[in-house]
């Protein structure tokens, strides 16, 4: 009777803890404002770079006849990529059993629910009739995979969202009554999402079930949406594309790109929200060894990818091919190849870079490089088509980003850290509830302290 | 400096092709001749072939739009390309080289002949020498005249031959002829080369599975195989002689370019099935916060035993 007195007393501590540290960044301070009004100025300049596409039409950007998609379905592939570490981190790893991924897990999904979301209007920003999007539901065409991605990348977007919010239950309930000085609509919020959780045995039951379901649905769900997205390329016989291999290679790549984002978002919360009790070494250390370790996955698979093709060397897929070693995509192809993914990974596999701020500098160039690299999987294949190109001026068949074009790219991506920077200050990143009970990651961590 | 590169392995890879760049036709064919005056109209055939057949890689002429091959093909209108004779340009158009198709089986006689006065209406300083009468050394002084008549019964096509010369007419023998059928991209030959008898006549077997029109209609053309005994003779006629073609429309069954309504089954179950499944599984979901929602509304109106029940 008394230790379990002691036991929930101790626990009660813990959660006061836990709550104050984890709830001390969710207001509305000063530089919070600045941030979200330098993010707005920035965007309020790349919407009128859309509204001036919006008039002129994609003749304003680099897109022509041949070259017909550039930036904005790069991006687009980038996005979807990026959010299907939701997936990896609470789902894969999470049901495995580590429960290093705890305090983590929400932080990714943050990074899902805002590339997700984001990635349909990236869409739309590269549709020169976007009042015509509706287009798509009247008349689509089920054969199509851009409905089939129209429809997994919605699905993925709810069932990531709704992964972020269940959790998050407990913690709006815990939170609430905490929330002294904040103004009264956010407490209102907080009362009304916190669907009246009591931390009932039967509540815990039921929410701990529905979580179960929706670990085990996302798996299914984000391999559709990425596998989908790689084959709006692989289902055309354009050399480049045509490859039986890019529904895996996406997926790798995607890994790849969003255990990057985790850990820039992880170093950025564990200095700005002061959370070095919570994200500590030892989760850097974990993630740093998962971007290791997909990351070689993602080499093998480029090794795949471009060998394959390359000692066979057929007419087409070679001008391609040598475009990209040794032509007009050399420099960049490279660069992706080793500053992006070659060198990272082989620093990761030392210890002494799997430390917050080597690591976050190798995750920004990991990052870089998966965008890039979705420039290079979507732009060189289209210059080199099936019919000769004839008859047109050359600046049609060379892509060239234009500014208005990069600008409405940019807007895309501020669109993601304001719902980032949203998400992460109305409510708590991390799960206030599972820390407090986290004994068991405790002991992990001791093990790796000794 | 990477072009720098570029350029000496070009250059080096391409030292054979540089040294084949003459291209020599031979002597007895450089100056063959059109039978038939250079016209407006045969400019205007000549334009179309072109735009179908040349256009791709040589451009437009004179806009010096080609396609960057190796060796370059020609601009029609530049200095090298007509410097060539009417022979020679016949004889490179009909047998190629290199990356230069021939178009042998693709175009006939008259149709290079087109493409050639086409393309010589670039050229001011042009003037058309023509070759006087259809004549053969092997009769000399006659016209050459071909005949196709199509034979139900055994589904055989007959040529007969004949040199006209004043009122005079005798059969042509011993000549090698080949007959073609007309398809979209070109001239398929039929049955095997054939050598007319004494009489003139050369019979060829039309297969049966030999597809026509929706009519079943073929269109033919016969021709000697050598053309410079018997010059440039050749002759197209329309038989009645092939099956009928089932043309099927490429819409009429489920397919993946069909309309929606007729998408193949298994994208239709798949999807429907997929997103179906998905939609269940967040209705559940759905339900299941729902319940979490009743248990903590009774709770809160002092509900305990109804919840632990």
């Amino acid at each position: 009777m008394t230790t379990s007195h002691s036991g929930s007393a101790r626990h009660k501590e813990r959660l006061d803890s836990v709550a104050e540290d984890v709830l001390r960044n969710v207001r509305f301070n000063r530089g919070f404002i600045l941030w979200m009004g330098f993010l707005s100025a920035v965007l309020l300049v790349c919407l009128y770079a859309y509204v001036i596409q919006l008039r002129k039409g994609l003749g304003v950007t680099g897109l022509r006849d041949i070259t017909s998609w550039g930036m904005y379905i790069s991006q687009f592939v980038f996005f979807v990529a990026t959010s299907l570490i939701g997936m990896l981190i609470s789902s894969v790893l999470g049901l495995i059993g580590y429960k290093w991924v705890k305090p983590i897990a929400r932080i990714a999904e943050i990074i899902a629910v805002a590339f997700a979301a984001v990635a349909g209007l990236v869409i739309i920003s590269d549709m020169g009739r976007p009042d015509r999007f509706t287009y798509l539901f009247m008349y689509g065409r089920i054969q199509s995979p851009i409905l089939w991605d129209v429809t997994v990348v919605t699905t993925y977007l709810l069932v990531s969202l709704m992964l972020w919010f269940i959790p998050l239950v407990p913690d709006l309930a815990i939170a609430k009554d905490r929330l002294e000085g904040r103004p009264k609509l956010l407490v209102k919020v907080y009362e009304i999402l916190s669907i009246k959780w009591v931390n009932h045995p039967k509540q815990v039951e039921i929410l701990n079930s529905t979580i179960r379901i929706l670990l085990i649905l996302i798996v299914p769900l984000a391999f559709a949406i990425h596998t989908v997205t790689s084959w709006l390329f692989a289902l055309t016989p354009r050399a480049g594309w045509d490859s039986s291999i890019f529904g895996p290679y996406f997926i790798s790549g995607a890994f790849v790109s969003g255990t990057a984002a985790v850990i820039i978002a992880m170093y950025f919360y564990r200095k700005s929200y002061k959370l070095e009790k919570y994200l500590t070494d030892f989760h850097f250390e974990k993630i740093g060894r998962v971007l290791a370790l997909v990351s070689i996955v993602y080499i093998y698979f480029n090794i795949n990818e471009f060998l394959v093709p390359a000692y066979k060397m057929k007419a087409l897929d070679s001008i391609h091919l040598q475009e990209l070693f040794s032509g007009e995509y050399a420099l960049l192809f490279w660069g992706v190849q080793l500053f992006g993914l070659l060198i990272p990974t082989i620093l990761l596999l030392f210890r002494q870079f799997r430390k917050p701020l080597p690591m976050m500098v190798i995750a920004l160039f990991v990052l870089a490089g998966s965008w890039l690299k979705r420039i290079l999987i979507v732009v060189p294949p289209q210059a080199h088509p099936f019919l000769p190109v004839q008859n047109v001026p050359i600046q049609w068949v060379i892509y060239k980003p234009t500014l208005i074009e990069s600008l409405v790219t940019l807007a895309t991506l501020i669109l993601v850290l304001m719902i980032i920077t949203i998400l992460s200050k109305l409510f708590p990143v991390l799960p206030i509830q599972e820390l407090a009970e986290e004994e068991n990651a405790d002991l992990e961590k001791q093990e790796f302290n000794n | 400096m990477r072009s720098f590169f570029l350029v000496i392995l070009t250059s080096l890879l391409l030292l054979p092709e540089l040294k084949a760049q003459e291209w020599v036709v031979p002597d007895d064919k450089k100056g063959k001749l059109s039978t038939f005056s250079f016209d407006d109209n045969t400019r205007k055939a000549g334009l179309k072939i072109y735009t179908t057949n040349c256009m791709s890689c040589h451009g437009m002429p004179g806009k010096g739009n080609s396609l960057k091959l190796v060796p370059p093909p020609p601009d029609p209108v530049s200095q090298q390309f007509q410097k060539n004779s009417d022979g020679e340009l016949f004889f490179k158009l009909q047998i190629g080289r290199g990356q230069m198709p021939s178009f042998k089986n693709v175009l006939s006689t008259d149709d290079i002949w087109d493409v050639i006065s086409y393309v010589r209406s670039f050229n001011t300083n042009y003037k058309q020498l023509i070759m006087p009468v259809i004549t053969s050394s092997a009769y000399p002084g006659s016209v050459i005249k071909m005949v196709l008549s199509y034979n139900q019964a055994d589904s055989s096509v007959i040529l007969e031959t004949s040199a006209v010369k004043g009122l005079s007419s005798v059969p042509v023998t011993d000549a090698a002829v080949k007959l073609f059928v007309h398809r979209t991209f070109g001239l398929l030959p039929v049955d095997e080369e054939k050598t007319t008898d004494k009489n003139g006549k050369a019979v060829f077997k039309i297969p049966h599975s030999l597809p026509g029109d929706t009519a079943g209609n073929i269109n033919v053309s016969a021709r000697f195989t050598n053309e410079d005994v018997f010059g440039a003779v050749s002759m197209d006629t329309v038989l009645n002689s092939a099956i009928k073609g089932t043309a099927v429309s490429l819409v009429a069954r489920r397919a993946i370019w069909n309309n929606m309504k007729n998408a193949p089954v298994w994208i239709l179950l798949t999807y429907i099935i997929g997103l179906f499944t998905a939609l269940a599984f967040i209705g559940l979901v759905l339900m299941k916060l729902r319940d979490v929602f009743i248990i903590g509304d009774t709770l809160s109106k002092g509900g305990e035993n109804e919840v632990n029940n």
